[in-house]
């Protein structure tokens, strides 16, 4: 790559937010969760550690908030003063919302944190060197800094307890920032397969391990690129578009309404997670 | 010039045959590191295993009972993950966290190694012949009516050579006990239906009432339940089922409700008279002899009584009438009581009134095979062991899949009397407290290394047999499988019945083939049979459905007013049994300590949950250590504040205060099981978990609770980020 061909061409190699000039070509990952269908449970985020070797890291390093969910269960209530809970928590799993304009990605000195031709914001263990300015600049709290070297810490993985460690995805040293990776693991050896079969990786081929375990099915995740791919009907039907920092449906007064929103999306971030709102029952 | 006697072909024919050598001597069966490891060559290696690709084999979960299908993955000889058996009806390829961690059960640092037997404080560690040998002579030495067997559920082949070696020793005293079961519901379900567990379809129903029953969290068959669930909330044709829950400490399961109502704890079978009642003044037809039983429970009167307000209690009543079929759940928070059978009674009579039986209480099938039926049991079985103990009447005591010295109530005095056992044999995964008190202990292979057949208790549809599978080798040459120690200890016994049988995996080949026309494989030779059975992880087979006989009666039933009050014990305890944690078994996982806590979002700890109200009455802030103190004894811990709870009660999670277990385990937090006192349900006599009441009274410290919630609680500041909406706003039939 000459520095000619880059400049000519930055276009093609800066990749930014998709506007309708500019589409994502092939695979653009994306996700949505109902969070009607979400119960809480935390299989998801269990599924995470196992997948991911996300360390545990105790009681004391957990509250110094050291600890490291990639998806984590965020719990709110909605109490307004009543003197029960009477209307439930409202539980969302939260994790990387792989924004399509991440403010993670402009301050990182080196570059280690950046935007794939996928639509994954993905991070780059061997460049990183804990500036943390990411972290401070994510709005979601979706990134977990290594404080400590847990591969050799004591209890964390201790014999034979390491070899529980999934070989697919690196063990983390000390001073690396880590987060949600959409199990880009996973995807590589989809998209890798589909090549080999001169196709595309087809709805369903690939799960995320949080999708994969949700016994109540509220987490889908798919290539909103593809037409026939269920999260891109999902987030048709919902009117959510993916390029939009206020979408249309928000603006008009409608008897009938749709579900879909991302979160905080007035911060301009272009998240590629739509959540559901969960619905309760006026006749009770 | 070098003539051609090597060429470039030759040069890399010798270069290659030099690095099979060296991968044959460095890799293959050579030990690396003076025999430390050894590492699998992969010069010949079986045809489906191919280095760095994960292959999958079926197993079957030993994390709950609930026997979920399991799909282990396996990458160089070993296993990784755990993840759902699409094939298996239970959990169709989903999960829990609880399950997941069973992993970690597998490759855990705290397991026991190899047979200890007792010197002194002591275990010396020993060798299997000699602990064998050992049980043989104790075995011999003291009369049949002497030993007993104390297990958790069991089923499958395991527990048919269980019986088959109690009757090989010519005694019946099996005694099993599961710290945690639905015992009381199973006994009402037993009268009113005429089977233990008949099979609820969540799906089918437009709205739940679920009295107490944590079927998304912690109740008979969780992940099956979320499934059902899900179509619950989102019906094909669009419609939303309604979910209230009625209890006095919110489950993740009322954390999910349309409507989550407080009640004031035991009542809950005067609200579901108060609502059959209701139903009536409404206009749905009513047997008479229940009219006569409910005409006294007036809206007004069950409003004061419970707790919950005439306004729901006439909203609930009217949704139920309208929205048919519905579905009523005696959860254990109804049964925990003395009353608990006449609750259970009463839901189970709303139910019926309601019209639901047939419709959304289904009968389950037989099981084929009633040999291998799981066996149940609760506190009674312990109790009546407990007795037996007490007048000297154990002399050999065998225990397996129990920790009772940690979940039997002080009261109880299990611990001290344990010491009249002259010799005590613990089947064991890790020291635990109850393998502290053991003349010797037994170290099992882990779920993942073992064979075992197991049927739940709970099946989706028709009948079940589930295959546990080795998924990987054992990591230890010390331990053994249940099935191999049964085997082995049947050989003493029963030489020429069982010497055919190398070991275990051959008996429980040897038996599922030769019943193979029962199995689904007929029509098949016996290899293929075997192969698609372990292949599948299950079998399913084609049982009949049960009658179901019988209905719910209102005669004789009498539900008792509520609690009076009790001034030196002025709050009722529940001990909370939590999705992750359950008996405390799995405390010793790591994901499941640090996997938050759904509601309170605490880790690594135990807690006092009470509500604002009864906070401030008492001054106490969130972090207070508090003393929780009833009639058999006192804990201290951390008070958490919120309004999931009614004031009347105080909540604190079971599972852990472990003195022993493991190092993710050893003390974290309190046992709640320890001060629960001696109550019994008056039907059952099984002990009423709800029961027990305490005072609570600030210790002086105060800390800070490790959480995952923000500072904000809870709150969510005004932002839009967890959002709800009213769902007569929706249209789901539109959705995807």
């Amino acid at each position: 790559m000459s520095i000619t061909n880059l400049l000519e061409n930055w276009s093609d190699f800066r990749q930014q937010h998709p506007s309708d000039e500019r589409p994502h070509r092939e695979y653009k990952w994306a996700m949505s969760i109902d969070l009607d269908s979400c119960t809480g449970c935390n299989a998801c985020s269990v599924a995470c550690y196992a997948e991911n070797n996300l360390p545990v890291v105790g009681k004391e390093k957990f509250a110094h908030g050291h600890s490291h969910h990639w998806i984590r269960i965020e719990r709110y209530w909605d109490n307004d003063g009543r003197e029960f809970a009477d209307q439930g928590a409202q539980f969302l799993p939260m994790l990387c919302q792989h924004c399509e304009s991440a403010p993670c990605e402009t301050v990182c000195p080196v570059g280690a944190t950046n935007h794939t031709a996928d639509g994954l914001n993905s991070q780059v263990y061997n460049r990183c060197v804990g500036s943390r300015y990411c972290n401070a600049n994510c709005p979601y709290k979706a990134r977990y800094f290594n404080w400590y070297d847990y591969p050799t810490t004591d209890n964390v993985w201790p014999e034979p307890m390491n070899q529980q460690l999934n070989p697919d995805v690196t063990v983390r040293g000390k001073g690396v920032m880590e987060k949600c990776t959409f199990c880009v693991q996973r995807l590589t050896v989809a998209k890798s397969n589909a090549r080999s079969a001169g196709r595309s990786v087809l709805d369903g081929e690939v799960q995320t391990a949080c999708q994969q375990v949700c016994p109540t099915g509220a987490i889908s995740f798919g290539n909103l690129v593809d037409p026939l791919a269920k999260v891109g009907k999902q987030w048709m039907t919902q009117q959510v578009e993916l390029n939009k920092d206020k979408q249309a449906k928000d603006a008009e007064e409608k008897a009938v309404k749709l579900r879909g929103y991302r979160i905080l999306e007035e911060l301009r971030t272009y998240p590629s997670v739509m959540y559901l709102e969960q619905l309760r029952e006026s006749a009770i | 010039m070098i003539e051609n006697s090597f060429n470039r072909r030759g040069f890399l024919k010798v270069l290659g045959w030099g690095g099979a050598t060296v991968a044959l001597s460095g890799c293959g069966n050579t030990s690396v590191e003076d025999g430390k490891e050894f590492v699998t060559s992969y010069v010949q290696t079986a045809d489906y295993i191919i280095p760095s690709i994960g292959t999958y084999f079926n197993s079957t979960c030993a994390q709950c009972d609930a026997g979920c299908g399991i799909m282990g993955r396996v990458r160089e000889g070993r296993v990784l993950k755990l993840e759902g058996n699409p094939k298996s009806s239970i959990n169709n390829g989903k999960m829990c966290g609880l399950g997941q961690a069973g992993v970690q059960a597998h490759y855990n640092p705290d397991r026991i190694r190899e047979p200890l037997l007792r010197n002194g404080d002591k275990g010396e560690a020993i060798t299997w012949e000699k602990a064998l040998g050992l049980i043989n002579e104790k075995v011999g030495g003291v009369k049949a009516e002497n030993i007993a067997f104390l297990t958790g559920g069991v089923s499958g082949h395991v527990k048919a050579l269980l019986k088959n070696y109690l009757d090989a020793l010519g005694s019946g005293h099996h005694y099993v006990y599961e710290a945690v079961a639905p015992s009381i519901m199973r006994a009402a379900n037993k009268k009113a239906y005429g089977i233990e567990m008949p099979r609820l379809r969540l799906d089918k129903a437009k709205v739940i009432v679920s009295f107490g029953a944590d079927f998304l969290g912690a109740w008979i068959s969780p992940v099956h339940f979320s499934q059902q669930y899900a179509r619950f909330r989102k019906a094909d044709n669009g419609e939303r089922g309604v979910l209230v829950q009625v209890e006095s400490k919110m489950t993740l399961t009322g954390a999910n409700a349309d409507r989550w109502l407080a009640i004031r704890p035991g009542t809950e079978g005067i609200l579901a008279l108060g609502l059959i009642n209701a139903l009536a003044a409404a206009g749905l037809s009513v047997p008479g002899d229940v009219a006569a039983v409910v005409k006294e429970y007036t809206t007004d009167r069950v409003s004061k009584d419970t707790g919950v307000s005439t306004e729901h209690i006439g909203r609930l009543a009217a949704l139920l009438k309208e929205r048919s079929p519905s579905l009523v759940i005696a959860g254990s928070a109804a049964e925990g009581y003395a009353h608990g059978s006449q609750n259970a009674t009463a839901i189970a009579l709303l139910n019926q009134v309601l019209g639901n039986v047939g419709k959304t209480v289904e009968a389950p099938s037989s099981v084929p095979f009633p040999q291998m039926a799981p066996a149940t049991g609760n506190r009674l079985a312990l109790q009546s062991l407990n007795d037996n103990v007490a007048q000297d009447k154990v002399k050999v005591l065998f225990t397996y899949g129990v920790n009772p010295v940690f979940t039997a109530p002080a009261s109880m005095k299990l611990k001290e009397n344990l010491k009249k056992v002259p010799f005590k044999v613990v089947f064991a995964h890790y020291m635990d407290e109850t393998a502290l008190e053991a003349d010797l202990v037994l170290p099992l292979n882990s779920a993942l290394e073992d064979w075992a057949t197991a049927m739940p208790e709970y099946v989706a549809e028709g009948a079940q047999l589930n295959i546990q599978q080795p998924l990987m080798e054992k990591l230890y040459p010390g331990t053994l499988g249940m099935g191999d120690i049964l085997l082995a200890l049947l050989k003493q016994r029963r030489p020429d019945e069982y010497k055919g049988y190398e070991d275990f995996y051959s008996y429980l080949r040897s038996a599922m083939v030769s019943n193979k026309g029962a199995l689904g494989g007929l029509a098949t030779d016996d290899d293929t049979f075997w192969d698609a059975t372990l292949s599948h992880g299950v079998v399913k087979l084609a049982g009949t459905p049960v009658n179901m006989s019988g209905s719910p009666s209102a005669k004789g039933l009498v539900v008792p007013g509520p609690f009076a009050e009790d001034s030196a014990y002025p709050f009722h305890l529940i001990p909370a049994v939590s999705a992750s944690l359950r008996d405390g078994r799995n405390a010793n996982e790591p994901w499941l300590q640090e996997s938050p806590d759904p509601l309170t979002t605490i880790v690594w700890d135990s807690w006092v949950e009470m509500h604002p109200k009864t906070a401030a009455k008492l001054g106490i802030v969130e972090g207070d250590i508090v003393e929780v103190a009833s009639r058999s004894g006192a804990i201290k811990a951390q008070a958490y504040v919120f309004t999931g709870i009614h004031p009347d009660v105080i909540s604190v999670p079971l599972g852990n205060g472990h003195e022993a277990l493991g190092r993710y385990a050893k003390g974290i937090g309190v046992n709640a099981f320890k001060i629960l006192d001696s109550v019994f349900d008056k039907e059952t006599g099984e002990l009423a978990m709800h029961e027990t009441r305490v005072k609570v009274s600030k210790a002086g410290q105060r800390v800070v609770i490790v959480k995952d919630e923000g500072p904000a609680g809870g709150n969510q500041m005004g932002r839009k980020i967890a959002v709800r909406m009213s769902s007569n706003k929706v249209n789901l039939s539109g959705e995807v």
